[in-house]
């Protein structure tokens, strides 16, 4: 356990007037300094928040921009839903997944990449789209995947 | 009171009951998977969909309230789309592997598929795979596959039993139940969510792929193997019985059961079970050794009359069992010295005796002694549920040598010294009612004196012994004194209500007590007393294991070498095989058609699933044998009735008891570890192979981690108890929630001969520290 962690539990807990709403704000600030929650963090974070640590990984699989495993520096969402299956999505997600020699759901050995897949984005106007660290690219046809690795995002 | 109609029935029910309810009440079925009266309602499956008129849409029946003038629908062609959509939606995943699952044709997704689904889905894509027959313990398996998300298993773990060892992972169509991190769930309470789950994805480990249902036969029977006789199914096949499930019965119970009594039915097969005849520790055949039984019978009545037999009735025995031998023993051979096998000396009249609906209606209970989470689990339920109920408050306070809170169900615990519960018990009834002649004459010996407990928590105490109107007591029998207050209490209390609940064993004494033995524990001492001093020449022991159970060992040992012939019958060759002359394999609960008194003084029946092993026989059979060889008419009157017409299923009310007999101050030495003694269902010296690494973990000593630290063990080691009486070597784990100052043993355990001493102060030393791994 991180020493700031117990205020940041503190601050959390402070907004809300029971501790279970606290945790969601408290996970995503764990998250954004440490990339990921491991099970041991979120053991953790039961004992601050004094929630049941059955709760609290009930609570971090419901969402899935909260990462249980490590990920890389940049996380690639290519959306899959109907629009951006229609205009290419499979081939887009191909494309990647030669490039960075993984498949989807896989983080680079360097830890330089994480591609995922990704239901409906709410931007079928920009179909197929990516989220490049949950900034919407897009669209982006298959054969210009390589935008993706490249262009410059603040993480 | 609100008034509606069901389906053209009108009803009247109380305010806030849900439609599913109410329709329950008149006999109609509502199909239901999330809902369960004892969880609430939670309105995750929508298979209760009905149709209330005026509202637009379909109700969930279990989370809509009734209200007055409401017309209900139960049935129709918009229910019966409803349903049949509510089904093709949990089927859309479902693996359909019936065939190869246990539940298969005791499944509701099966039944109500069956009765109000589709007969095809539309759904065409590939099915998501899960897991399938992957662990939540040892005991049990889960299906994710076949899994509706009902959440009755998550939330029954967490909200009612409150230890949530299981969870909800994901979302949508991935969510699966399973546990944190896959650590095998550890509740004695899991194997009801086998129950509980309406279809196949919680299985019981020692069933998976034991049978087919047309394979089977479920009997109505009753768990023996702790005072609370739980209602239960037990499933026979072959000749074996493969399963237990709870039974719930209607305003009585859910239907819970504990790990110990769900799993550990295998007792019957265990390979120590007796099922050959033993003469002069040899095995025999039954004949010869029934007929050899019957000719020392014979010599002992003839040359002395039958008083000089005594039959001490114990184990696992039905009432008409002991019944049967009642008979024969006053009919036949003729003798009065008919006593119970008892590991503690405390005793319960049936006057104060209480039931579950008390316990349910309580606003204050006491815990003497006794932590019903090991002696009594599904009691530990009861309480909890009792704890929970909001609208009426209850004052949950304990008095015992240790502290009895758990986070599961807080209890203001007054911690004593060991053999002061009484004294403490006595002060504060002096304290709330010290002028009511009963009180007067409890304490006319200088009892109630209270040293060094905190007087505060004595005021405490006597307020509720003062103010509860309905007082639940429950006790584990350890000191005998209490019974003396409680009767003082029960007096003192004249207008308020005053129950006692017994958590002690044997679990049917009441049942021996109904059908005419001495449950006391001092007709008990005086026949082991007599024995020891030759006035007994024969010991006669149906069920019982004195060397193990009685609080004595010496004298115990003492009567063995002294009575002529020594005779045992029961389901496992009892400790001390040397002394017996003869031993005798009985049937085992399951095995006998009879019925059983639980700690309410409740009779239930219980129905035979198997037939006895090997030779063992039912009771009956021998004592025809032993009659024909005295030459005496016994017939075996299968008419006898425990039931009475006036008290329906419960043993006939008696009064209080009227005479109050003076109780003592204890003599409390000083310093030293206290030695103290508890039943503990997971320790009672019933074996089970399923549940073998279970009890092997519970069959142990515990101290607390302050004195474990003083003697040089980190968690498990190694320890020689010395007392006036002896010395004892003893195996002993860290109880992180035991109170420090004290050594507890569990009884009758075969290894942990802890009556070999008495309670009270000890020097305790370290023998060997254990590593674990
Ligand atoms: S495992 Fe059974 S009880 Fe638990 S949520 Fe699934 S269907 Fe319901
Ligand atoms: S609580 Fe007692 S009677 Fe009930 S199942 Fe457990 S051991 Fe059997
Ligand atoms: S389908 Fe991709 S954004 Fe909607
Ligand atoms: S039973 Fe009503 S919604 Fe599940």
């Amino acid at each position: 356990m991180k020493p700031e962690w117990k205020e940041w539990a503190q601050e959390a807990k402070k907004q809300f007037p029971r501790a279970n709403s606290a945790l969601l704000p408290l996970l995503h600030r764990i998250q954004r300094a440490e990339g990921w929650l491991s099970p041991e963090t979120l053991t953790e974070v039961a004992e601050l928040l004094d929630l049941s640590p059955q709760y609290v990984d009930s609570v971090a699989s419901f969402y899935s921009l909260f990462f249980k495993q490590p990920v890389g520096k940049r996380v690639i969402h290519v959306c899959v839903g109907l629009s951006c299956m229609l205009a290419g999505s499979d081939e887009l997600m191909h494309a990647l997944e030669e490039r960075l020699k993984i498949s989807q759901g896989q983080t680079t050995p360097d830890g330089e990449y994480t591609l995922l897949e990704a239901e409906c984005l709410a931007a079928c106007d920009l179909a197929p789209v990516a989220q490049v660290n949950l900034r919407y690219r897009g669209p982006i046809p298959p054969e210009e995947a390589d935008r993706l690795l490249t262009e410059e995002v603040s993480s | 009171m609100i008034r509606l109609t069901i389906d053209g029935q009108e009803i009247e029910v109380r305010e806030g009951t849900m439609i599913a309810d109410a329709a329950a009440r008149l006999g109609i079925d509502i199909p239901v998977y999330c809902y369960h009266e004892a969880l609430g309602p939670l309105g995750a499956c929508r298979m209760c969909l009905v149709q209330v008129e005026k509202m637009p849409k379909l109700a969930t029946a279990c989370t809509t309230a009734v209200a007055e003038g409401m017309v209900v629908h139960t049935t129709g062609p918009q229910v019966d789309k409803g349903r049949k959509g509510v089904l093709e939606f949990l089927l859309i995943n479902h693996p359909l592997d019936c065939p190869v699952c246990d539940k298969g044709g005791e499944c509701f997704l099966q039944d109500y598929t069956f009765r109000y689904g589709p007969p095809q889905g539309r759904f065409q894509e590939p099915k998501i795979q899960k897991v399938k027959d992957g662990p939540i313990s040892d005991l049990i398996l889960i299906d994710q596959e076949r899994c509706v998300l009902c959440q009755r298993c998550v939330r029954f773990m967490d909200e009612y039993v409150g230890e949530p060892e299981l969870l909800l992972e994901g979302r949508g169509v991935e969510t699966v139940v399973t546990t944190v991190e896959g650590r095998p769930a550890q509740s004695q309470f899991a194997g009801n969510v086998i129950d509980l789950c309406p279809v196949g994805a919680l299985l019981a480990a020692p069933y998976h792929h034991k049978a087919r249902p047309w394979n089977i036969e479920r009997e109505e029977s009753v768990c023996t193997l702790c005072p609370v006789g739980c209602t239960t199914l037990t499933t026979g096949r072959d000749g074996r019985i493969v399963r237990v499930e709870g039974r719930p019965v209607v305003d009585r119970n859910w239907g819970w059961l504990c790990d110990r009594g769900r799993f550990g039915f295998d007792f019957a097969t265990h390979p120590s079970r007796l099922v050959n005849s033993r003469l002069h520790g040899r095995e025999e055949a039954a004949a010869r050794t029934t007929r050899e039984i019957g000719q020392w019978l014979r010599e002992v009545v003839a040359q002395e009359g039958g008083e000089a037999i005594a039959v001490v009735m114990g184990g696992l025995h039905t009432t008409e069992e002991a019944h049967q031998v009642y008979r024969f023993a006053t009919e036949v051979l003729g003798t009065r010295r008919l006593v119970v096998s008892r590991d503690v000396p405390g005793y319960v009249p049936r006057g104060l005796n209480g039931t579950f609906e008390d316990l349910s209606a309580a606003d204050a209970v006491i815990l003497v002694g006794t932590d019903p989470y090991e002696s009594a689990p599904v009691l530990h339920l009861r309480l909890r549920e009792r704890l929970k109920n909001r609208r009426a408050p209850l004052t949950l306070m304990g008095v015992a040598p240790r502290n009895l809170s758990r986070s599961t169900l807080p209890v203001e615990t007054l911690v004593t010294h060991v053999g002061q519960e009484a004294d403490v018990l006595a002060a504060a009834l002096k304290e709330a009612a010290g002028d009511h002649p009963a009180v007067a004459a409890l304490l006319s010996q200088g009892a109630g004196i209270a040293r060094g407990i905190d007087p505060t928590q004595v005021s405490q105490l006597s307020r509720v012994l003062r103010e509860a109107e309905r007082l639940v007591v429950v006790w584990d029998g350890v000191e005998p004194d209490v019974e003396h207050v409680l009767a003082a209490l029960a007096q003192a209390r004249q207008g308020q209500t005053t129950r006692v609940l017994p958590t002690f064993g044997p679990s049917n004494w009441r049942g021996f007590e109904r059908a005419g033995f001495d449950a006391r524990f001092d007709a008990l001492t005086r026949v082991l007393e007599d024995a020891r001093d030759g006035k007994i020449r024969m010991l006669i022991l149906w069920g019982a294991d004195l060397l193990k159970d009685y609080p004595d060992r010496r004298l115990v040992e003492q009567a063995y070498e002294r009575v002529e012939w020594l005779l045992a019958e029961g389901v496992f060759v009892p400790e001390g095989a040397e002394h017996f002359d003869a031993v005798v394999p009985g049937a085992a609960p399951g095995e006998v058609y009879g019925t059983y008194v639980n700690m309410e003084a409740r009779l239930q029946i219980a129905s035979p699933s198997v037939n006895p092993p090997g030779q063992a026989r039912p009771t009956k059979s021998y004592l025809t044998a032993w009659a024909h060889a005295l030459g005496k008419p016994f017939v075996v009157d299968e008419e006898w009735d425990p039931y009475d017409d006036a008290s329906g299923d419960l043993l006939p009310e008696e009064p209080l008891p009227q005479d109050i007999e003076a109780i003592r101050a204890p003599d409390l030495p000083e310093g030293g570890v206290e030695l103290l003694v508890s039943a503990q269902v997971w320790a009672n010296g019933i074996p089970s192979q399923i549940l073998e690494a279970r009890l092997e973990a519970a069959q142990i000593a515990r101290i607390s981690p302050l004195d474990a630290d003083a003697l040089g063990i980190r968690e498990v080691g190694v320890i020689r108890v010395e007392s006036a009486e002896g010395v004892l070597e003893l195996p002993v784990r860290v109880d992180e929630h035991l109170t420090p100052g004290r050594l507890l043993v569990p009884l009758g355990v075969g290894a942990l001969p802890v009556n070999r001493l008495r309670p009270g102060v000890v020097k305790v030393q370290r023998l060997e520290e254990v590593q674990t791994p």
